[in-house]
């Protein structure tokens, strides 16, 4: 539900019952003004009679109206007040119900008592009431009406400015543009709105590239003392008089050194991509990038005497070249190392998506943890254990998606290009 | 030049006994007459430094270690090199602006950045102000070295197109080798090999930095670097069948060494 329409709704609803309350409130108020009046010309009526009476002496001949009319009764015990009351009342003329208000009075002429009863029809004043309340009716359904036409025409030209606003945060990205400088509106809360949204982009900003230059520095500052440890081990190495322990060692810890390189690179590349600094939008040849990294394989594939398939149609798809790279590295290492010997790697491209299938040494993987950080499936292990969830995050970079499963005692993994 | 130079006798003359001064004037001296490569190295991380040091004296470069801005830009304002050794990230400023200031006072110095920043768009920047390669750490020294040796064939200065080392001869234009005079066909990762080899004449050549060398680093993963041998084993093959020696030999637990005198 809008805003709007709900303010709208709450808002008519008060304004109906306001009018009805207001309307049943007027009705009394008018009604008993009106019957004031009408008693008020009743009784002048009676004091006109009594005037009659007292210079005259006698009862006045009587001149009824359609209107009004004056009866009296001749009555052994005159009534110790005046009597007011409101009675229906058939109209011959008209041939209707209607009500009339009446006065009685006792008066004396000529030694007897009379009751003397004028009448007066209420008609007009049901007449002015009927107005009232049609009038009423009548501003209600203009009110309505004026709210409907002020909500089609007015109140989305009103809100143009928050839905630009909304427009712009949602193509937010703060890897790429700078922090959002919306404009100033006249309306207040618009304007508190943008100046918010403009200092909170700015925040982001600032934290977001303080955060990356921290990852960045962090992981570089990183490389020059491995680089410094590896430029040692291999001076060390240059000595003659090492002993065969003694080279073991070294090159464990230079193999350590390059695994922790790696690991930071990755884990670089990774935040990279969870930052999207990469813009998937350039075309690239997916089979070439296949059939190159195939043919750098070449000699360890035969050294390993591994069976290798290559079905590649020629796709070009909206891609990151470096991306496209890494991700084909990845995948294909990922199915290379964890081959058995003599076994068999199936690569099959094709415009929906590119699959590869190795023989399996171990049984399925857990599908639930196989993208995710570190996971490994076997003990030890040569590689960083960030290969797969680099190629999650690359997909979820380019909008594709990957996909384990296992058959036939095979590892699958498949990348849909479009969902 | 000769203020740059009182400055800098003066600058040595406290830093470091006057003998120091004179010794490296005669150096200076040598390598203007025997041809020696120089290289200055600007790498602030010193034991870095040192390291690149050792190896690339060893390999017959005369090297020269600055470790701040500031010192680097009066040896690049006070002397030419064959080749300099480039760190990005140095005390008191940017390697990259020391390269800007090479190309702008149109120095001919070869430059190789070394750097830790892997990202692409770090290489193109360093390629496109100006650099001549872009090596990034951590390096194999075998391998920095050899970049060396392609930059100054392709420069040009004083670098030889052609590589002799013992019995072999590499012609690096044609790409081809002789081994005592007569040409002997090689697969191109055999070729590049050879020539890994002999520039890095005398040295022990772990298995690693001979597998990045030719596949790059993606390969690493492999644990069993064994599929190298077939090819180191082909080519002594074929340089032993053209008559040559054969100088390659493996050493146990760590990789390969070519023994050349």
């Amino acid at each position: 539900m809008k805003l709007f329409t709900k303010y709208n709704r709450i808002n008519i609803t008060a304004t109906i019952a306001t009018f009805v309350a207001g309307s049943v409130a007027f009705y009394f108020v008018l009604n008993y003004i009106l019957l004031r009046q009408l008693d008020g010309t009743l009784k002048s009526e009676e004091q006109e009679i009594t005037e009659y009476v007292q210079s005259h002496k006698q009862l006045p001949e009587f001149q009824n109206t359609r209107r009004q009319w004056v009866t009296a009764q001749q009555v052994m015990l005159p009534m110790q007040n005046r009597h007011l009351c409101s009675k229906p009342f058939f109209n011959k003329q008209e041939d209707e119900n209607e009500q009339v208000r009446q006065l009685t009075f006792s008066i004396l002429a000529q030694g007897k008592y009379y009751n003397v009863t004028v009448s007066r029809s209420q008609a007009e004043t049901e007449d002015l009431l009927k107005l009232i309340i049609l009038v009423t009716l009548g501003v209600i359904i203009l009110i309505l009406l004026v709210n409907y036409i002020i909500n089609r025409r007015l109140i989305s030209r009103l809100w143009q400015p928050f839905y630009y606003t909304i427009d712009r945060i949602k193509n937010y990205t703060v890897a790429v543009e700078n922090p959002l400088q919306l404009p100033k509106e006249e309306i207040d809360e618009i304007a508190l709105l943008n100046e918010s949204i403009n200092q909170m982009t700015l925040h982001v900003y600032r934290d977001y590239h303080a955060l990356k230059s921290f990852t960045e520095n962090a992981s570089h500052e990183m490389q020059t003392p491995l680089a410094v440890i590896r430029s040692k081990i291999e001076i060390l190495l240059q000595h003659e008089e090492l002993k065969e322990d003694s080279i073991g060692q070294l090159l464990a810890i230079e193999n350590a050194a390059k695994k922790l390189s790696k690991l930071h690179q990755s884990l670089l590349l990774l935040s990279k991509l969870e930052n999207r600094q990469f813009i998937a939008d350039e075309l690239v040849n997916m089979r070439q990038v296949i059939l190159t990294r195939i043919d750098e394989w070449q000699d360890l594939v035969s050294s390993r005497n591994l069976v290798v398939e290559v079905q590649c149609e020629d796709v070009i798809i909206s891609f990151h070249h470096h991306l496209a790279e890494i991700l084909v590295n990845n995948i294909l290492n990922n199915a290379l190392r964890y081959t058995p010997a003599g076994g068999e790697i199936s690569i099959v491209l094709t415009a929906e998506c590119l699959r590869v299938s190795n023989t399996s040494a171990s049984g399925p993987l857990d599908k639930g943890k196989v993208f995710t950080r570190f996971y490994k499936a076997q003990a030890g292990g040569d590689g960083t254990g960030l290969g797969l969830a680099i190629i999650k995050e690359i997909c979820s970079v380019a909008g594709f998606e990957a996909a384990y499963t296992f058959e036939d005692s095979k590892h699958i993994f498949t990348i849909y290009f479009r969902q | 030049m000769p203020y740059t130079w009182h400055v800098n006798a003066r600058h040595l003359w406290v830093e470091a006994p006057p003998i120091q001064f004179y010794y490296r004037f005669i150096l200076v001296f040598c390598t203007q007459i025997a041809e020696v490569l120089k290289l200055l190295i600007i790498e602030d991380e010193r034991p870095l430094n040192q390291s690149m040091v050792d190896y690339l004296t060893a390999a017959d470069y005369v090297c020269e270690p600055v470790y701040t801005y500031n010192e680097a830009m009066q040896k690049i304002d006070g002397y030419d090199y064959d080749c300099i050794i480039l760190d990005i990230m140095l005390p008191g400023g940017s390697g990259l602006q020391l390269l800007q200031y090479l190309k702008k006072s149109r120095k001919q110095d070869a430059v190789i950045i070394i750097s830790a920043k892997n990202a692409l768009e770090d290489r193109i920047e360093g390629l496109q102000t100006g650099a001549d390669d872009y090596l990034v750490k951590p390096f194999h020294l075998p391998e920095l070295s050899v970049r060396i040796a392609a930059i100054l064939r392709r420069k040009n200065f004083n670098g030889q197109p052609v590589i002799i080392a013992g019995d072999i001869q590499i012609d690096t234009i044609g790409k081809e080798v002789l081994v005592n005079g007569a040409p002997i066909a090689l697969t191109l990762k055999e070729y590049q090999l050879l020539l890994f080899f002999v520039v890095n004449r005398n040295k022990v050549l772990s298995k690693n930095s001979i597998v990045e060398h030719l596949w790059g680093d993606d390969m690493d993963f492999v644990a069993n670097h064994d599929f190298i041998y077939t090819h180191i084993k082909n080519l002594r093959k074929k340089i032993v069948a053209a008559g040559g020696n054969d100088s390659i030999r493996s050493v146990y637990g760590v990789g390969y060494k070519m023994q050349v005198q």
